[in-house]
């Protein structure tokens, strides 16, 4: 228990050390992007890689999260952090709507019903004007106060992501590798099985999306409290790409896997961008998305694992080289 | 009937479309008694037990488990009834290790929910504890306590078997369905399971088996029961069933056909 903790503590600290360390807001806001989509990304991760679910709604959900809590401040119903718990009540709701019908949908199915809200979504997003600002995009949203203590430099909202990221990670964590963890990555495996186990799929399948959904929901808040700006394309299918991106490159059969696909996806980008801007200046986005293209199928074929396969590859040869076993490993249960 | 009865099915009907898997197939259990089901492939031996555990809902026909109506219940229901069952292609969870899937097992008889287990509260830590001292057992009772971190792809197709069966016992089931535990088994693994399903009995256990494996079958069961194209045309001691006309028949074919 006391060595499963070692990681997690170490890396809090990293975290936490790093604002102190550098005065550059470039990293510091470049690192509160990674945290906002890392979070979306876990919660697509578990969705997809264990839990067996393929929904392709996540930004939908990180989408009307964010307009919601930022709709509510610009329309001063009531203060942003009012608007962001409401707000993610209200997502929650919804997502339960949705899931209740079309969690009955299995593998391409599914794909195809939730790809179908992406876009509703995005457009209806766009059409409903007044009250969403349409296209052009929402502005004027208010900053984001707790109690008096004002959300607004890239520091603050560093710790802020970055606080919700690690604490919904240890949450999913422990959710994932407690008893309806098991049971949800039980149906993954067999959903007959799991059934004769009395497994409750439809019950779990739609508890886990709520879960992940509502948790996607508050990331979108930071994210509109962040920039103070949000637009409907932001979450689109752009969005989506770089998701499933970061799921294949980090390896999404582990939870923090996608987290790793967030960072690296991140920082790819921006060094392109920053390299490329000066070349290339008008076609950084077209390189980009093909530079990212060729790395997917690279990844895919040389550690389709992802990045997180490739270390626990890495550490089992370790092992057996050095250890002479293969199954003295500090998790004695497996677990993810 | 000494004992009483702890599975009484009426009449059970399945169809699949045309092919009618399952034909008016009535018969009763006793409590704590090995029962073995044969027949030849095809005869709805696992629609049966897929009927029974609720997977397939019969077309017609009832069933009653323990004094519950399980009648057209889901297949989570029936098992937390108490009907555990293992599988002819093992179905295990092939992404977690040999502990997992027994912990997987213990799902029926632990309550914590999802916020309980994510803020890890001291009761969730307690009860997983519990689910993972009774699985840690159940291994030992079947004889993988050794492997318990083992994933399971990496274990041999009758420690498979195994990892099925404690996989089950963590349901504390009160009747337990093993469909062809027996199957590509070598004879030293066999007699290892002979001695399990004995001390399975022994837990109060009521122990239902699908089998080819005749031998086995023989010896073990103290009533057979055959089932030929969906009708069950024989249900007796292994003596009499051994000798029994319409069994030889469905197995051998008529003598005088061409």
């Amino acid at each position: 228990m006391k060595r499963a903790a070692i990681p997690w503590i170490a890396i809090a600290l990293i975290i936490a050390g790093l604002p102190l360390v550098t005065s550059s807001n470039y990293l510091v806001g470049t690192m509160c992007f990674v945290a906002i989509y890392g979070t979306l990304a876990v919660g697509m991760g578990i969705l997809l890689e264990l839990a067996g679910i393929f929904s392709l709604a996540h930004p939908t959900f990180f989408g009307l999260g964010a307009y919601s809590g930022a709709v509510i401040a610009v329309k001063h119903v009531a203060p942003p952090w009012a608007g962001t718990i409401i707000g993610t009540v209200l997502v929650t709701a919804v997502s339960y709507l949705i899931g209740a019908p079309l969690l009955r949908l299995k593998g391409f199915y599914l794909a195809c019903a939730t790809f179908g809200l992406l876009v509703i979504v995005e457009i209806s997003l766009g059409q409903f004007g007044s009250l969403t600002g349409g296209h052009e995009g929402l502005v004027g949203i208010p900053p984001l106060s707790i109690a008096g203590y004002v959300f607004e430099s890239d520091v603050q909202f560093y710790y802020l992501s970055w606080a919700f990221c690690l604490g919904q990670l240890w949450f999913l964590s422990n959710v994932m590798n407690g008893r309806v963890g098991r049971a949800i990555r039980s149906f993954h495996d067999s959903e007959t099985a799991s059934r004769s186990m009395g497994v409750n799929i439809s019950r779990y399948k739609l508890q886990i999306f709520m879960l992940t959904s509502a948790i996607a929901a508050i990331a979108g808040s930071i994210y509109c409290f962040y920039l103070r700006f949000t637009q409907p394309g932001i979450f689109g299918f752009p969005l989506l790409v770089d998701l499933m991106t970061m799921l294949i490159i980090g390896g999404g059969k582990t939870i923090w896997g996608p987290l790793l696909g967030s960072f690296v996806i991140t920082w790819l980008r921006e060094l392109i961008h920053g390299y490329l801007g000066n070349i290339l200046p008008r076609m950084t986005g077209e390189v980009d998305a093909v530079f990212f293209g060729f790395l997917i199928i690279i990844i895919l074929i040389f550690m389709p694992g992802g990045l997180t396969g490739w270390i626990f590859k890495l550490e089992s040869w370790l092992r057996e080289r050095f250890f002479k076993s293969a199954h003295a490993s500090g998790q004695p249960t497996g677990g993810i | 009937m000494t004992n009483p009865p702890i599975l009484e099915v009426n009449l059970l009907t399945r169809h699949f479309g045309g092919i009618r898997a399952l034909n008016d197939v009535s018969l009763t259990l006793e409590q704590g008694s090995i029962t073995s089901m044969i027949g030849p492939n095809g005869a709805g031996k696992t629609t049966f037990v897929n009927v029974v555990t609720g997977v397939h809902p019969p077309n017609n026909g009832s069933a009653k488990f323990a004094g519950h109506d399980t009648t057209g219940m889901a297949p989570h229901q029936i098992a937390a009834l108490g009907i555990g069952r293992t599988f002819q292609l093992e179905e295990l969870f092939v992404g977690m290790s040999a502990l997992e899937n027994a912990m997987v097992g213990c799902h029926t008889k632990s309550r914590c929910g999802i916020f309980a287990t994510g803020f890890r509260l001291p009761f969730a830590r307690d009860e997983e504890r519990k689910i993972r001292d009774e699985a840690v057992d159940n291994l030992s009772l079947v004889g993988l306590a050794g492997k318990a971190s083992y994933p399971v792809t990496k274990l041999p197709l009758g420690e498979r078997k195994l990892v099925g069966i404690a996989r089950a016992l963590g349901m504390k089931p009160r009747l337990l369905l093993l469909d062809e535990p027996a199957g590509g088994l070598a004879a030293h693994e066999v007699e290892r399971l002979t001695t399990l399903i004995y001390a399975l009995v022994e837990r109060d256990i009521t122990i239902f088996i699908i089998e080819h494996n005749m031998p086995f079958v023989m010896s073990l069961s103290e009533r057979v029961i055959v089932l030929n194209e969906g009708y069950k045309i024989a249900d007796g001691a292994p003596a009499d069933i051994r000798g029994n006309e319409q069994v030889i028949k469905a197995y051998l074919g008529e003598e005088d056909s061409h």
